[in-house]
């Protein structure tokens, strides 16, 4: 059993110089720092936060995502044929990210998470694994501008993410993780059938271990969700308590990233509680699959406070680990 | 008949001086009584412009406030500010946290609204942040559910609510924003705002916006107040489309007919044209006319040039139908 974390980490601190990155950005958009020392900065926060979340006992890291603007626009705005629009409320949250709309054919223009990456694991100690916000995700979330349907921007939006994936493995990432939230939010169900065949479009001669992580909802009422191309799935257990169901029917050969740490609320958990739902799943699930983690990315806390929550939840899953050894 | 009443959602903007002012306040540089100073002198700024527009219905312009919601979490017991957390882009807020038993201290905001009163002979509008926003837009390390705090917090609410009607208030609303991003949360929602005005009688409303209307119409017309105010402007009037093909609008609307997000002041043919596809679906009066949303993220100039346009525009349809107040 071990713990990871869904990707992105808050890019400033409260303490004293704890907001650089924030200065930096602010600068650039004044035309008062070229991008080249914004990309600098960028870097050392990223450094910064990867020791944070190995301080805190993580076992698998991200680079934190702090060069995303938000989920969306980071990769629709690396593809070729989405423009960013203006600000729209991201789920049911009170944060905001820029709307892409399709102005031209969706192509993929060369690798853009790689050196992210490869910068991120040669400063990591800990095993860190790359995130890729789906095809689905993207797309769902965009305008469709110049397509005619949804399906058809979908479609060339994962053949675009097929051939970053494709770059990515050939780098030997621990595993790649895919981002898919909009597949389980309760209204877009009735995309089932598109979304399947996105992935295996997006997986199409991916030679890596893949997880597929989804939040804000449950993947209940989607048939063989579990049968989808990935050796893993993540799941949000807080916002998506539905998914509790499906934990007994979960197959033997995939991991499980099981999200019970509430990264959109302050409060902590206690340790008996993360103790006692993470001993439940062990009877569904051996504890060796299971990745215990928050349940959404860390950016809806302050940092101090995310820094918090992943140390108690490190010494919550040891005490899990001895509880069912 | 009389209708077509003109009137604003809240916030106006800060002059550069006073958000300067408010900075250097927060990093210990300004005393509090020159803020205090620097906001009264705003707060007549703004009313003296409402008066001479003529506005119907005018507003404090709220130069106090920073955020709707952490403003009146710093007053009140319970609450403490969060560290900064992302917004969106390089933007980062305080979020508010429930910590205890929530408890009004002192009022929020009436101190300001009678202020505001004593420089005008027009009802000033009492504004408030409803619950469920309130709740919604802060963290939970308190209460055991969320339903528990929504309701603690619209008890605290209605202490206010109940004050602005003892000292005058005409119209009181209760913005709740959120109400439209979860719509399943919509009857807690209702069950909050009726604790809010429980036996209120000024006329009350409230502001609701972005999100998922056709999920919340036509229940949302079950929230107890008078008025549901909604932007209309930047979504094209495509709600009023929605009210005829649903349910009958059966409440007082009051419809924002230009966009606050937009740099670009409407032309009055542009804004009257909006006031009639209202008409058409709300006599004049039951019809209110106002801004999308608050105006606060535009320069005092465009907010100005905006409130002017829907001054001008108003006047010319009242007199097109003949209204007794044309």
């Amino acid at each position: 059993m071990i713990s990871t974390v869904p990707g992105n980490y808050p890019k400033i601190a409260n303490r004293p110089g704890g907001q650089a990155l924030r200065r930096a950005i602010s600068s650039f958009d004044r035309g008062r720092i070229a991008a080249e020392e914004l990309a600098a900065v960028a870097d050392s926060v990223t450094v910064e936060v990867i020791g944070e979340q190995e301080r805190a006992g993580i076992d698998v890291i991200t680079d934190g995502q702090v060069r995303w603007q938000d989920p969306i626009t980071y990769v629709a705005g690396n593809l070729q044929g989405y423009e960013i629009g203006g600000l729209i409320r991201y789920f049911d949250t009170n944060t905001f990210y820029r709307q892409p709309e399709a102005t031209s054919t969706i192509a993929w223009q060369g690798p853009f998470l790689v050196r992210d990456y490869e910068f991120a694991r040669d400063h990591a100690a800990k095993p860190l694994k790359p995130v890729v916000t789906g095809p689905y995700s993207v797309a769902k979330l965009s305008l469709l501008g110049i397509y005619a349907d949804l399906e058809t921007l979908v479609m060339d939006t994962a053949k675009a993410l097929n051939q970053e994936m494709k770059a990515l493995a050939a780098t030997n990432p621990v595993l790649i993780q895919v981002d898919e939230p909009a597949i389980v939010w309760h209204r877009y169900k009735d995309d089932w059938d598109i979304f399947r065949e996105a992935m295996d479009v997006l997986m199409d001669g991916v030679d890596a271990k893949t997880v597929l992580r989804t939040d804000f909802g449950d993947a209940t009422g989607l048939p063989d969700f579990f049968a989808l191309p990935f050796q893993g799935f993540g799941l949000d257990m807080v916002h998506g308590k539905q998914n509790q169901t499906l934990i007994s029917d979960f197959p033997d050969d995939r991991d499980l990233i099981l999200g019970i740490i509430d990264a959109r609320n302050v409060r902590m958990e206690t340790e008996e509680a993360v103790v006692d739902s993470v001993t439940l799943v062990t009877q569904h699930v051996a504890a060796g699959r299971l990745a215990v983690s928050p349940n959404t990315g860390l950016e809806f806390l302050p940092r101090e406070t995310a820094y918090d929550k992943l140390q108690n939840m490190v010494h919550a899953v040891k005490k899990a680990q001895e509880a069912v050894a | 008949m009389e209708g077509l009443w003109t009137t604003q959602v809240g916030s106006l903007p800060k002059p550069p001086a006073l958000a300067k002012a408010r900075t250097d306040f927060a990093r210990g540089k300004l005393p509090q009584t020159e803020l205090v100073a620097l906001e009264r002198e705003y707060t007549k700024f703004w009313m003296d412009f409402q008066n001479e527009l003529g506005l119907d219905i005018v507003v404090d312009a709220e130069m106090y406030r920073g955020d709707m919601a952490t403003y009146f979490a710093e007053t009140m017991q319970g609450m403490e500010i969060s560290g900064l957390v992302r917004s969106y882009g390089n933007r980062y807020y305080r979020k508010p946290i429930a910590v205890g038993p929530l408890q009004r201290v002192k009022p929020f905001t009436l101190d300001w609204w009678q202020y505001a009163q004593n420089l005008t002979d027009k009802p000033v509008k009492g504004m408030i942040t409803g619950p469920y926003t309130m709740a919604e837009w802060s963290y939970n390390n308190y209460y055991a559910t969320q339903e528990e705090f929504v309701l603690a917090m619209a008890a605290v609410l209605h202490e206010e609510v109940a004050d602005l009607e003892r000292a005058g208030a005409q119209f009181i609303q209760i913005d709740e924003p959120a109400v439209s991003t979860r719509p399943e949360d919509l009857p807690l929602a209702i069950r909050a705002m009726a604790v809010v005005v429980d036996g209120i009688s000024a006329t009350t409303g409230t502001h609701i916006c972005y999100g998922d209307f056709e999920a919340i119409y036509p229940k949302m017309l079950e929230i107890p107040v008078d008025v549901i105010d909604l932007e209309m402007a930047n979504r094209d009037f495509d709600l009023l489309d929605l009210f005829k093909r649903q349910a009958p609008f059966s409440k007082k609307l009051a419809m924002g007919v230009v966009d606050v997000h937009s740099h670009v002041v409407e032309d009055k043919e542009q804004v009257k044209a909006g006031i009639y596809k209202g008409l058409d679906v709300v006599p004049a009066d039951r019809l209110f006319i106002d801004p999308d949303c608050g105006l606060k993220t535009r320069t005092v100039d465009e907010a100005q040039a905006k409130l002017a346009v829907i001054v001008a525009a108003v006047k010319e349809v009242r007199q097109e139908l003949g209204l007794d107040n044309a």
